[in-house]
């Protein structure tokens, strides 16, 4: 079964590679069986990660009368089941009591959250080395390092603040702004192809060693 | 009806979600969590109606004959195989994990890999050098590249061999991530962040009315 199992991973990585040449029937194959077989991974997971733990098993609890609490639960999936009411036009309007709650919940739980980690941590993270400058315990390079951090960060927001018209002083910082962006750019650009290639490797090494291997297993 | 009460619906419960993360009070937690909890059982229903959707569009191009049809039906045999095996006896099924590890996991990581292939000419045509923003680009990518493999140490250590930088490709790499990159992304999370507090008080305020959709 392991055998047949690398068979079939390889000639699945064989058609997507296939793409490199043209678009052809061996991709478009590929292509589709991976939406199909993620798409159902992705109902089995919140099925039995997140249905049966949080709502069937509470649910059951309280027809078995071990606990009634579980009856709440209820109140969720008929709010759940209101997404249904897209298949029939009459009934769409339904469709916003489960989404308002979820929007709802979604953008109360990201006001503090967003607060906490992005906006006091971050401006925590960008002023904090200037104690360390006080104390006397930071090099000099340690120090240029610091005070290029709070330029850079002051330059980017000034780039994206479009209240006031980007002339005089303010262009120049916005000017030096795009420059941070770019360095940021280019290191995200070359942390992707390094990751891209990183999985290019794995793939070739799976193809050179376990696949290859396995035909040599075979005889 | 139609309008106002996902409105009321959304403002309780983006207020409730706001209050009972800056209470302590054990109450407050447990509302918390019930919420959370509510939350992620309502969320998989969206997912059984997106996959409806999805069979319907499939169901649609065969019964049309639409371009490349035939293929609709590998999207519902990988669908219903991963559906009949994962449902009834679960993740940890041998048979579903062997799918999962060599056709679910192979697929993704090849998909992504070919991305290697598209990104190089992509580099081509954002790597040349014409103006001061684009060399800063050019430059900072080949110094985290170089600083991330051994082969990069070998080429640095030969073009910077005159200057007191040598065998100092990993260092760059590092100086330049936690510096000016990491002030670069200070400034645009605080940016989002800004942005994703004001539109998040919008909606719960009932400003921001889209998710609504149009009609009555």
């Amino acid at each position: 079964m392991e055998v047949f199992g690398i068979w079939v991973a390889a000639f699945l990585t064989l058609c997507i590679y296939s793409f490199l040449y043209r678009d052809n029937p061996l991709y478009r194959f590929a292509e589709h069986l991976f939406v199909g077989i993620s798409v159902g991974y992705g109902i089995v997971l919140s099925i039995h990660e997140g249905f049966i733990p949080l709502a069937w098993n509470p649910i059951w609890a309280s027809l078995t009368g071990e606990s009634l609490a579980g009856l709440w639960k209820l109140i969720p999936i008929a709010f759940g089941l209101l997404f249904f009411a897209r298949l029939s036009p009459r009934h769409t309007w339904l469709i916003r009591y489960p989404i308002a709650i979820l929007i709802g919940f979604g953008a109360g739980i990201a006001i503090p959250n967003m607060l906490r980690a992005n906006i006091f941590e971050q401006t925590r993270g960008t002023v904090a080395p200037f104690g360390a400058i006080y104390a006397g315990t930071l090099t000099p390079w340690e120090i240029f390092g610091a005070i290029l951090m709070v330029v850079g960060v002051v330059c980017t927001l000034t780039y994206f603040y479009f209240s006031v018209e980007h002339r005089g002083p303010v262009k120049w910082l916005s000017k030096i702004g795009i420059c941070f962006l770019m360095i940021g750019f280019g290191s995200a650009f070359g942390n992707t192809v390094m990751g891209r290639v990183t999985l290019l490797i794995q793939r070739v090494d799976f193809l050179l060693i376990d696949w290859l291997g396995s035909i040599g297993a075979l005889f | 009806m139609k309008r106002l009460v996902p409105l009321v619906l959304c403002f309780i419960f983006g207020i409730v979600m706001i209050i009972t993360q800056f209470s302590p009070h054990p109450y407050s937690k447990r509302v918390y969590e019930e919420v959370v909890s509510g939350a992620l059982i309502i969320s998989p229903f969206a997912l059984v109606l997106a996959t409806i959707t999805l069979i319907q569009t499939h169901a649609t191009r065969i019964r049309r004959r639409a371009d490349h049809w035939p293929y609709s039906y590998i999207v519902f045999a990988g669908l219903i195989t991963m559906v009949i095996i994962g449902v009834p006896l679960g993740p940890k099924d041998p048979v579903f994990e062997w799918l999962y590890n060599n056709v679910q996991v192979p697929m993704d990581a090849t998909m992504f890999s070919l991305l290697a292939f598209f990104i190089a000419s992509a580099a081509y045509r954002a790597f040349r050098a014409r103006t001061t923003e684009a060399t800063l680009l050019l430059v900072t990518a080949l110094i985290v590249m170089l600083g991330n493999v051994p082969v990069g140490d070998l080429i640095w250590n030969t073009i910077m061999s005159w200057t007191p930088w040598a065998d100092q490709a990993s260092a760059a790499r590092e100086w330049v991530l936690d510096n000016p990159n990491l002030s670069a992304r200070r400034g645009i999370i605080l940016g989002v962040s800004l942005g994703v507090i004001s539109q998040s008080v919008r909606i719960i305020l009932g400003i921001e009315r889209s998710y609504l959709g149009g009609g009555d």
